[in-house]
């Protein structure tokens, strides 16, 4: 198949599995290095290059591997989760895919892929509700002939959050 | 005003019998009073002095809604300004965070050098004549600003008293985490920033005295084994005031029977430093005796230091540390500025660690924290209902319980956890400063 239909049907199905709270079949799309960060974002002055800025290198709201995740996955299947129980609503919108060329390294076939990402949320029977605007530079790995998610950068477009936690995976 | 002096007065009447009204965690009126009475007159944690370590050096950070640019001026000096040209009122400063010799003003060009003299004004001499003077319209400084062990706190109050005077026996308790090594500590990195709908004294709450809530609402940590077993451990050890002063302490050792690291789990030579550090014998000694510590300063900074390990699968602890202001933003909302701390001279590899068990529980993704934003959120959206409002809340645990005579440090002990005794004495200081 096409690597980018294949691609973009990864992460539609990524996204259906976390809008459905589906978080162990999450789990299993990453490769056991996954790397998954969610860095800080300052309000810094343009920087010259042009690009991001105030992208922050030394502090996350979310700096992850495969056993934190596990972790994480787990602390949502003990039932005493509050922050996420009842759930949020949640809708992962992934547009602007753009995949780079896949290539052979020494852990396989690899595949630069990023998206834009609108995650809406909402909680309880209140009408209010948030959204995250973010890009997602992704590294896929081809895995016994399927892609896993394999590194995971999320740059928020947001300094101060405008939600009270973040309790669920972007 | 019709609900402020009600509530408070309410409280001045309950609180001795451990009833606390409601409504004071979600009334705008309350909120409005608080703005004038505490916050302008208190000393407000604002940064490290590790986020500022070179000159010119700066981060933005606020008291109320007032920016403050913290900077280090050339001279090597912290100083605070508020942002806001001379002029006509414009930020000067464009960044939250950053290194500048100046301070240009994008409106009309007024420039402020990064400590705080004012240098350059276009067409000074053709556009404001001879009698215009810059050495008058340098940037304001904030009224006080004091460094403690690197902690920087500010004063909107110019007649406030000194630092020290404001923090009294809590300093004991402060160096127990800021005089650990003799190189102090560093942030981790900047400080996570959320907004949460609830009461900065709802927040302040559960770092001041709360040990009782970990039972249940972290019950999903107790069941991954990050928190002990023994859901009872946290009653253990010692809850400490100040009376006058409105702080509090809890200090928690190992609970009977439980086998874990002295001091925290540090390493053997974050051990070693700190008995060479610590200004007294008695705080070294309370200090390899505890393995969880929190840290309220009246009136909205708190610290969190427990034994931790950075995962559910790691075999060892590596504690975390965690400075926090729950920054008012209005009645029943607040930004939390949550940093991560670590001593400067640990060893790198404990520093990334450090930085795990930080992130991986406390903060906006923590799993610890973010089920207690989840709750506070609900009980100040209750408290500001309209028959929410109108009942107390129960704040009588621990009252029967007499002071413990052999605790080493200052401040009135109790011998147990399960107390509300440092909210209660809290309240104390927060009436006497509402109320005059």
């Amino acid at each position: 198949m096409d690597p980018t239909r294949e691609i973009l049907e990864f992460l539609y199905r990524e996204a259906e599995l976390l809008d459905e709270g589906r978080y162990r079949e999450w789990l299993s799309l990453t490769t056991e290095d996954i790397l998954y960060q969610v860095p800080v974002r300052l309000t810094r002055e343009r920087p010259p290059e042009g690009g991001y800025g105030g992208v922050s290198e030394r502090m996350f709201h979310l700096d992850e591997d495969r056993t934190s995740l596990e972790m994480r996955v787990s602390r949502l299947e003990t039932g005493f989760a509050w922050a996420e129980d009842p759930p949020s609503r949640l809708r992962h919108f992934v547009t602007n895919v753009r995949v780079g060329e896949p290539r052979s390294t020494e852990r396989g076939e690899e595949v630069e892929v990023r998206s834009n990402l609108l995650v809406f949320r909402s909680r309880w029977d209140r009408p209010e509700y948030t959204l995250l605007s973010a890009e997602r530079r992704d590294l896929l790995r081809r895995e016994k002939g399927t892609w896993k998610l394999a590194r995971r950068v999320v740059i928020l477009d947001q300094s101060t959050l405008p939600t009270h936690n973040l309790s669920f995976f972007l | 005003m019709v609900s402020a002096p009600r509530l408070l007065q309410e409280l001045a009447e309950g609180l001795e019998k451990g009833l606390v009204p409601a409504g004071i965690l979600n009334d705008p009126e309350v909120f409005e009073l608080e703005k004038e009475r505490i916050f302008s007159r208190s000393w407000v944690y604002l940064a490290h002095a590790s986020e500022v370590a070179s000159p010119g050096d700066y981060v933005l950070r606020y008291i109320l809604n007032n920016a403050f640019i913290v900077v280090r001026g050339e001279d090597g000096q912290v100083r605070a300004f508020l942002d806001m040209c001379r002029h006509r009122g414009m930020r000067v400063c464009r960044a939250e965070a950053g290194n500048a010799s100046h301070f240009r003003c994008p409106f009309h060009g007024w420039t402020y050098r990064n400590d705080g003299t004012l240098v350059g004004v276009p067409a000074e001499r053709e556009a404001f004549g001879e009698g215009f003077n810059k050495v008058d319209w340098g940037l304001v400084p904030i009224p006080k600003l004091a460094e403690l062990d690197g902690l920087i706190f500010g004063n909107l109050d110019r007649e406030a008293p000194s630092l020290e005077a404001w923090l009294g026996e809590a300093l004991w308790y402060l160096e127990l985490v800021s005089k650990r090594s003799p190189e102090g500590l560093e942030v981790l990195g900047p400080p996570q920033r959320f907004v949460v709908n609830t009461d900065w004294k709802l927040a302040l709450e559960t770092f001041i005295s709360d040990s009782y809530h970990t039972l249940m609402t972290h019950r999903s940590m107790i069941e991954l084994g990050i928190a002990p077993r023994d859901a009872k451990y946290a009653m253990y050890g010692e809850q400490i005031h100040i009376p006058g002063k409105g702080h509090g302490a809890m200090v928690v050792g190992s609970p009977p029977g439980a086998k874990l690291p002295p001091f925290w789990g540090y390493p053997e030579e974050m051990m070693e430093r700190a008995k060479a550090s610590y200004p007294t014998q008695e705080q070294w000694e309370v200090a390899r005796e505890t393995r969880i510590f929190l840290l309220t300063l009246f009136p909205n900074f708190s610290l969190h230091n427990p034994i931790r390990k950075p995962d559910h699968l790691y075999p060892t602890p590596i504690p975390m540390l965690t400075f926090r202001v729950w920054h008012p933003l209005g009645p029943g909302r607040i930004e939390i500025f949550s940093w991560g701390m670590v001593e400067k001279d640990a060893p790198e590899w404990f520093k990334e660690k450090a930085r795990h068990s930080y992130l991986r529980f406390f903060g906006s993704s923590g799993t610890f924290e973010q089920d207690d934003t989840e709750i506070w959120s609900h009980v100040a959206q209750n408290a500001g209902s309209s028959l929410g409002r109108r009942l107390h809340f129960n704040y009588q645990m621990g009252r029967n319980v007499a002071p413990d005579p052999n605790w080493p440090g200052p401040g009135v002990a109790y011998p147990i956890n399960f107390t509300d005794e440092n909210l209660r004495n809290f309240y104390r200081r927060y009436l006497e400063m509402m109320l005059g």
